[in-house]
């Protein structure tokens, strides 16, 4: 976050306006549309940093596991296609790292429409990209960008864990309360499967 | 520990005098069988004012849709869905398309049912469903008493198809739920939507009952409206020498072959509905020869024919039949394989599944020469967690039961068959890797296994 980056602002329009293409169902098996894999390529050529190897973890497996990831990578494909990343000479590993364990991370707490449709999840991907990518907004001091990054993360993260925690607990009254012997005893149903 | 009492109020919570002496009648009658069990309709007023709400809504609503489009109410429900249910949110965002949702299948179900629970439901009165089914995995399912209520609409839908009103009432019985195992599920009920109509549910194996005989005479003292069970049940009912007759017959849970079919027509002079039913979702569709095959029976279920990658056969090939929807609040289903097969054709805008493979009925001989219901198979090897077992008897009434997964007890599963077999049985037991998707699970070459 040693260098200053573009304006927060135009990025975070960038994001609530990522076009139709961006927001398709990722080719995963006989299901999606979008080779996320060929649009990370695409990206790392318009960036003029070409990968060593094919990108061959953007290749998803498993539609339930790896849609959200994937859907998220091209989000950030879309996000970091800017005119400001283009002409600014970006490190191909870094980019491949963002997308790769950021997106893992991010799939397993948020939606990838929500850093759409959520102004304050929009904030937190574009920062956390500028931040990766070792930049933080233009007009900010670096302490004021990590304090923000900072809470927006921690933020969310808490919101998540806390989440999780209500989500676990539900899951077991509800298998308490089907154990129990009114729920054992059933109801009547005219037949039997 | 605090023991949990459940009580008649619990079980009947708007009982009336006059239901309680149907309860009476049925429990009490000389001629009665042994009821190992207990259960009620559970449905307080709330209940019961959503359950004849539901079922006006079931009687006017349309069933189906055009070919090349989606149920209207499809995209609200898959939106929900995401929103609510703990299993969908980790899918991420809904897709723009509904054929780019994930399938899931019995095994999903099968890991942790409180992941399908919406958010939004209320657990305090939730019942569960137990099956064990053919493919292998038992499953414990999340619902409600107005669930087990409500499927009643879509049973009066089927009989409505072949001319019968259903017309039970009070101090009459509307249902009598036949099965025949060793071991079996019975109860007596009302029920309030038929103004407290008797339900019983009896088990016709003769070790259920004083007197062979009884039988058949406490099934004409009930003279119930409406028989349900599966085709090994109705099979022994045909034995029996009842002098009343009931106005129709549902056949559940196993293929009902067309010549067992036609002889229960001819024994009982009713309409013998062939139903595709199952815990996960309720009636899903009746036989009509007319049509072709089963036609849907619910308003709010979509349902495809998938290929193995989970795209849309074409119309008239045969696929996997897979669910969307449901009536059961307590567990929407996105996408659900359910392991039967059926080609998908449409009269106008009915859908029809043409050719549905389910279940087939299997019986197995014991060394004392009776024949077992495959259930009870299953019944015996449903506490070891088997995730997929076949069991095939040979010419000689040999057994070889496959089965896959780890860390069984050999020895516990063979003698949970021999119990059930006799000591003398001659048993072989295969552990396998895997089996290759769906199975044949109960497959015989001795004649006579298939009534």
């Amino acid at each position: 976050m040693q260098q200053e980056g573009p304006i927060l602002e135009s990025l975070t329009r960038r994001l609530a306006e990522t076009p139709e293409e961006f927001l398709a169902e990722p080719r995963i098996g006989q299901t999606g549309r979008v080779h996320v894999a060929a649009v990370v390529a695409d990206l790392l050529r318009l960036l003029n940093a070409p990968p060593a190897s094919a990108p061959g973890q953007f290749i998803g497996n498993d539609v339930r596991r790896d849609r959200n990831r994937l859907a998220i990578a091209l989000l950030l494909c879309w996000l970091l296609s800017d005119d400001w990343f283009r002409q600014t000479k970006l490190d191909a590993a870094k980019v491949l790292e963002l997308l790769d364990a950021q997106c893992n991370e991010l799939a397993t707490q948020v939606a990838a429409r929500k850093f759409v449709t959520d102004p304050d999840r929009r904030e937190e991907l574009a920062r956390l990209a500028l931040a990766r990518l070792g930049f933080r907004p233009a007009g900010e001091t670096l302490a004021q960008a990590q304090d923000r990054l900072t809470t927006l993360n921690s933020t969310e993260r808490a919101r998540v864990m806390k989440a999780a925690r209500a989500a676990e607990e539900r899951a077991r009254q509800i298998r308490e309360a089907l154990a129990r012997k009114a729920a054992e005893e059933s109801a009547d149903k005219f037949t039997r499967e | 520990m605090k023991t949990e009492t459940i009580t008649d109020a619990d079980r009947y919570p708007t009982l009336t005098e006059d239901g309680r002496r149907m309860l009476e009648f049925m429990r009490e009658h000389p001629h009665a069988p042994t009821f190992r069990n207990q259960s009620g309709n559970r449905l307080n007023v709330d209940d019961l004012s959503r359950v004849r709400e539901f079922e006006r809504e079931a009687q006017s609503a349309e069933v189906g849709w055009r070919p090349s489009e989606l149920p209207s109410w499809l995209a609200k429900f898959v939106e929900q869905s995401f929103a609510e249910v703990p299993f969908y949110r980790r899918y991420g965002s809904p897709p723009a398309e509904f054929q780019d949702l994930p399938t899931i299948c019995r095994a999903d179900l099968s890991r942790d049912i409180a992941q399908f629970v919406p958010d939004s439901t209320p657990i305090d009165r939730l019942i569960n469903f137990r099956t064990s089914g053919t493919t292998g995995h038992s499953l414990l399912l999340a619902s409600h008493p107005a669930v087990a209520a409500s499927y009643l609409a879509f049973h009066k839908r089927a009989l409505r198809r072949f001319g019968i009103e259903l017309r039970h009432g009070r101090g009459q019985v509307g249902v009598v739920l036949v099965g025949f195992q060793r071991k079996c599920f019975t109860y007596i009920s009302v029920t309030p939507a038929m103004d407290e109509s008797g339900l019983a549910k009896i088990n016709l194996h003769p070790a259920d009952w004083r007197d062979p005989d009884d039988r058949a005479k406490y099934l004409d003292a009930l003279a119930a409206e409406v028989y349900t069970g599966d085709p090994i049940a109705f099979a022994e009912l045909l034995k029996l020498p009842l002098a009343t007759k009931p106005r129709a017959m549902l056949s559940t849970s196993m293929t009902l072959l067309p010549a067992m079919q036609q002889q229960l027509q001819e024994r009982f002079g009713c309409p013998v509905l062939d139903l595709y039913s199952m815990n996960e979702a309720g009636p899903v569709a009746v036989a009509d020869v007319t049509a072709g095959g089963h036609v849907l029976l619910q308003h709010r279920l979509y349902v495809q024919t998938l290929d193995a990658s989970g795209q849309q056969v074409p119309i008239g090939e045969r696929g996997e039949v897979t669910l969307t929807g449901g009536f059961n609040f307590c567990l929407p289903l996105l996408r659900y394989r359910t392991g039967d097969y059926a080609s998908l054709r449409f009269n106008g805008t009915e859908p029809v599944l043409v050719g549905l493979e389910g279940r087939p009925p299997i019986r197995f001989r014991n060394t004392r020469g009776e024949w077992l219901n495959n259930i009870e198979v299953t019944h015996a090897l449903q506490r070891f967690a088997i995730p997929q077992f076949t069991l095939h008897q040979d010419r000689d009434g040999g057994l070889l039961l496959r089965l896959s997964g780890a860390g069984h007890e050999p020895n516990h599963i063979r003698n949970a068959l021999l119990e059930l077999f006799g000591s003398g049985q001659r048993l072989i037991l295969e552990q396998v890797d895997s089996f290759d998707g769906k199975v044949v699970q109960y497959t015989s070459d001795l004649a006579g296994s298939q009534p």
